[in-house]
């Protein structure tokens, strides 16, 4: 069965540094991949190789079977990958109903963008009470959530999303999971999830790649890696902070 | 022949050698006038752009206001030797030097606080200031359109022949000169951390470089370049006008020094050279000459943006590598 | 009485055909991060467009706009592909900015030169899009054409103003302007926009052209002025905030015209350059910029 995303060999980095070193990963469509790793590993610049925000140096990045390394960003996103991007890439200026409308942009989204508008409002209720607030007066958690909106403002093959527990409080990191979860229920795309820790993860995980210094050393089920005790003392320091 | 002096090897040493001679020598072998005149106009256009470079391309400060300074340097001068007549010529452009050197100085501090763009609106605005009151000279102190009166220059009584070679080798004096301490200066503690500076603002500051003094060194310095060569100019050519400091004559800089090789110790070299001669060649053709250079211009930024300089560190580069390669394989096939 | 009228009504005027000229500027440095020094030319050729039209042909005055915001658009969409697209692969080898205000510049010097070559240096007469006056108060008349001038400017700002704010298109600018990663991951073709974005701006000053060239005639160098003192509006207003450019463009105007009417032409422009320069020292990001913009 060929993989929704499958990368191979995917060497990547920014000007001379080579941060990402022959990382494989493959994603069976409709399942949610969550990528674990210490900061600056390489998780963001996996993300932004595979939707083309940056051109990988060697390797190649396959959608269902069309490759896609060395493709712009542009074309990409018209394929059908959708990055929520680290710290949200909203656009500052202007509202948040602007910003989830901009998600619709592709061409084939757009004429249907108001209807599809409706249906995030419907699952999203704190983003459709901010709908006339500039981006910028938003809060970290309520940001996070337009992100995730402006995501599911058009279908996705491949859904990319970067660290949705960064820098939030636990509430609203629970609220972030629970929009996640619903995401995943409705529109079943493929996830890459990247992470830096495991907790919250244990609800949306099919399955759980390690990534370290570039590369990916471990996977498996949550189950599996959240019972091994030397993987669970890294990234977490004890194993009684582990949540299921 | 390869012991090292100051950083260059002998070899290098020697051909810079030869080089001064010849060009010390060139005016005793050639006469004419015509042509004499238009390389002894380029070489006060060097001085300028030398100054220019340093700022600009070395120490990478977006100095627009540079012509002005130049400007300055010549009213300055011509001031002092229209009303202080016991000063000798050579001292009143050294003093006019001097002035530039201070307004380039006070130029240097809004700077360093301001990006790139904004830096370089500060200066133009500066320029475009100093030319539109020199222009209206409110206290008869520039000749105002007309430009400025007649100073009797450098070497008043001479003859055209001895005059022409007069300011020929003090100009080529200077020029050599101001070369030799940009290329001393760029490998010093103040060229290097110019270019930290230009690269890495950031880091410079962390590793202890104090921004704030090396840029106004930097402004000085080429302030005090550039004021004198505005002294040359208008003892050369007995006069100096507003269109000096206009957008023409800074396009036509601008584009040799880009030509030659921003930041390059002989990029200006090169680039006046070869921007003269296109010139001099269109001499009849002033609307072919500046398209021809915008072209230039345009081409080399995006294609070769080191200029010849650039061009041909990397192909002098690229040469050497394949010389290793060839004897490497020489050896290689030897063993 | 009298005075006060004629600074309002003058710098009313001035201030739109700033506003014209300079919001396509803005507009360029909020997408592109350049400052576009060729928009100067863009005016200079909507000038000659406007002879070529209505002196030599005697086309409609409307036509007259129409054409040279055509033509303006294409030279501006060429330019860019000339000058800057070529630069924005190599982003990080390269002073961008710096290298593009160059680039930019000598495509300005290029078609300066062209037209010199083409037209020959003499100013040419660009007749009025619509000729009279109008008394508005004792001694202070405006020409039709200054109010149409005005008229057309404030329609084509607005009209600019509610693509940028109602249409897919606009949004597309706007996110460009705001997040350029963002925007690409959203699908704007980002290689596309630029050098539309950077046409429509140019149109916007060649449109202007026409109008500046019955009241100073077209010549190769008409551009000049409109160049730099569209800079001191883009700067005032800060740069990449269109409404604070179009704050500037007025507060422009009527400093002129207070100028004009007080002091005497032959000042305003150092008075205005000696603002700049204050402005820049003491606050670079101007009316409505943001600081993080200007200051290290």
């Amino acid at each position: 069965m060929t993989a929704a995303l499958d990368v191979s060999g995917l060497v990547a980095g920014y000007d001379r540094t080579v941060v990402v070193r022959d990382l494989s990963l493959s994603v069976e469509a409709g399942k949610t991949a969550v990528v674990i790793g210490p900061n600056g590993h390489g998780k963001t610049t996996m993300l932004l190789a595979v939707s083309g925000l940056i051109k990988p140096m060697s390797g190649t990045i396959t959608l269902g079977d069309e490759r896609i390394d060395g493709s712009s960003a542009e074309s990409i996103a018209g394929k059908g990958v959708v990055h929520i991007m680290q710290g949200d890439g909203l656009f500052a200026d202007m509202t948040v109903e602007e910003n989830l409308l901009m998600g619709a942009f592709v061409s084939s989204s757009w004429r249907g963008r108001r209807e599809t508008l409706r249906r995030v409002y419907a699952d999203l209720p704190v983003v459709e009470s901010k709908r006339d607030q500039k981006a910028r007066t938003l809060s970290g958690g309520e940001r996070r959530l337009v992100g995730l909106g402006r995501g599911m403002m058009r279908p996705a093959r491949v859904m990319l999303i970067d660290e949705p527990s960064l820098g939030l409080a636990p509430v609203a990191i629970e609220a972030v999971y629970a929009a996640i979860a619903k995401l995943r229920a409705e529109s079943g795309a493929t996830v890459v999830l990247v992470e830096e820790n495991f907790t919250h993860i244990g609800g949306v995980a099919d399955v759980v790649h390690i990534l370290e210094t570039g590369s990916i050393v471990r996977s498996g089920s949550f189950n599996e890696l959240s019972n091994d005790r030397t993987v669970v003392e890294t990234y977490l320091g004890s194993i009684t902070d582990v949540t299921t | 022949m390869t012991g090292t002096f100051s950083g260059l090897s002998t070899t290098r040493w020697l051909m810079i050698g030869s080089a001064i001679v010849l060009v010390a020598l060139f005016p005793l072998v050639y006469t004419d006038p015509y042509y004499m005149t238009i390389i002894v106009t380029a070489e006060v256009v060097l001085i300028l752009n030398i100054s220019w470079n340093f700022v600009l391309g070395m120490a990478g400060v977006w100095n627009f206001g540079q012509l002005a300074i130049y400007a300055l340097g010549a009213y300055g001068a011509g001031w002092l030797m229209l009303h202080q007549t016991w000063m000798p010529a050579m001292i009143a452009i050294l003093c006019g030097g001097l002035f530039s050197a201070a307004i380039s100085v006070l130029l240097a501090f809004p700077t360093l606080r301001l990006f790139g763009i904004y830096t370089s609106l500060l200066t133009f605005s500066f320029a475009q200031v100093v030319q539109y009151v020199a222009l209206n000279d409110p206290r008869g102190l520039t000749g105002g359109s007309y430009g400025y009166p007649t100073v009797p220059g450098l070497f008043p009584n001479m003859s055209q022949t001895s005059y022409l070679r007069a300011y020929y080798w003090v100009f080529a004096a200077v020029i050599v000169a101001s070369c030799l301490v940009v290329a001393w200066l760029r490998q010093s503690h103040l060229g290097i951390a110019l270019r930290s500076i230009r690269d890495s603002p950031g880091y410079t500051a962390a590793r202890g470089v104090n921004p704030r003094m090396t840029r106004v060194i930097a402004f000085g310095l080429s302030g005090f370049l550039a004021g004198v060569a505005g002294g040359f100019y208008l003892s050369f050519e007995q006069s100096f006008t507003t269109s000096q400091m206009g957008l023409t004559p800074m396009s036509i800089d601008v584009t040799m020094l880009v030509i030659g090789g921003l930041g390059t110790v002989m990029g200006p070299v090169i680039g006046t050279a070869i921007v003269t001669v296109i010139q001099t060649i269109l001499i009849d053709y002033p609307g072919w000459q500046l398209t021809i250079l915008g072209a230039t211009l345009l081409v080399i930024v995006i294609f070769v943006p080191g200029g010849v300089v650039g061009l041909i560190s990397r192909t002098s580069k690229r040469v050497g590598a394949w010389v290793e390669e060839d004897s490497d394989a020489v050896e290689a096939a030897e063993t | 009485m009298t005075d006060i009228v004629a600074i309002i009504v003058n710098g009313l005027v001035y201030g739109s055909i700033y506003g014209l000229v300079a919001i396509g500027m803005t507009l360029i440095y909020g997408t592109l991060r350049i400052l576009d020094m060729s928009q100067g030319s863009m005016v200079m050729i909507g000038g000659y467009v406007g002879w070529w039209a209505l002196a030599t042909h005697g086309v409609n005055p409307l036509l007259a706009l129409v054409l040279a915001f055509i033509v303006t658009f294409v030279v501006g969409t060429l330019t860019e592909l000339v000058s800057v697209q070529p630069l924005i692969g190599r982003r990080g080898e390269v002073d961008f900015e710096m290298v593009t205000f160059i680039t930019t510049f000598a495509v300005g010097i290029l078609l300066t030169n062209v037209a010199l070559q083409h037209f020959g240096p003499f100013q040419k007469n660009v007749p009025p899009i619509v000729s009279g006056n109008l008394d508005v108060y004792h001694g202070v008349s405006i020409s039709y054409h200054e109010l149409t001038m005005a008229g057309v400017s404030v329609l084509l700002m607005g009209a600019l103003g509610l693509f940028l704010a109602r249409t897919r298109w606009g949004f597309a600018v706007r996110a460009v302007a705001q997040d350029l990663d963002a925007a690409r991951s959203l699908g704007v073709p980002v290689s596309r926009l630029y050098p539309a974005t950077m046409g429509l701006a140019s149109a916007l000053a060649g449109v202007g052209g026409v109008f500046l060239g019955a009241l100073y005639f077209a010549s190769p160098t008409a551009g000049d002025l409109p160049l730099l003192q569209a800079l001191i509006v883009v700067v005032l207003g800060g740069l990449g905030s269109l409404t604070g450019t179009l704050y500037a463009a007025y507060l422009v105007g009527l400093m002129q015209a207070f100028c004009e009417v007080e002091i005497g032409t032959t000042w305003t422009l150092p008075i205005l350059y000696t603002a700049i320069l204050i402005i820049l020292v003491i606050r670079p990001y101007g009316l409505k910029g943001s600081p993080s913009e200007a200051r290290l």
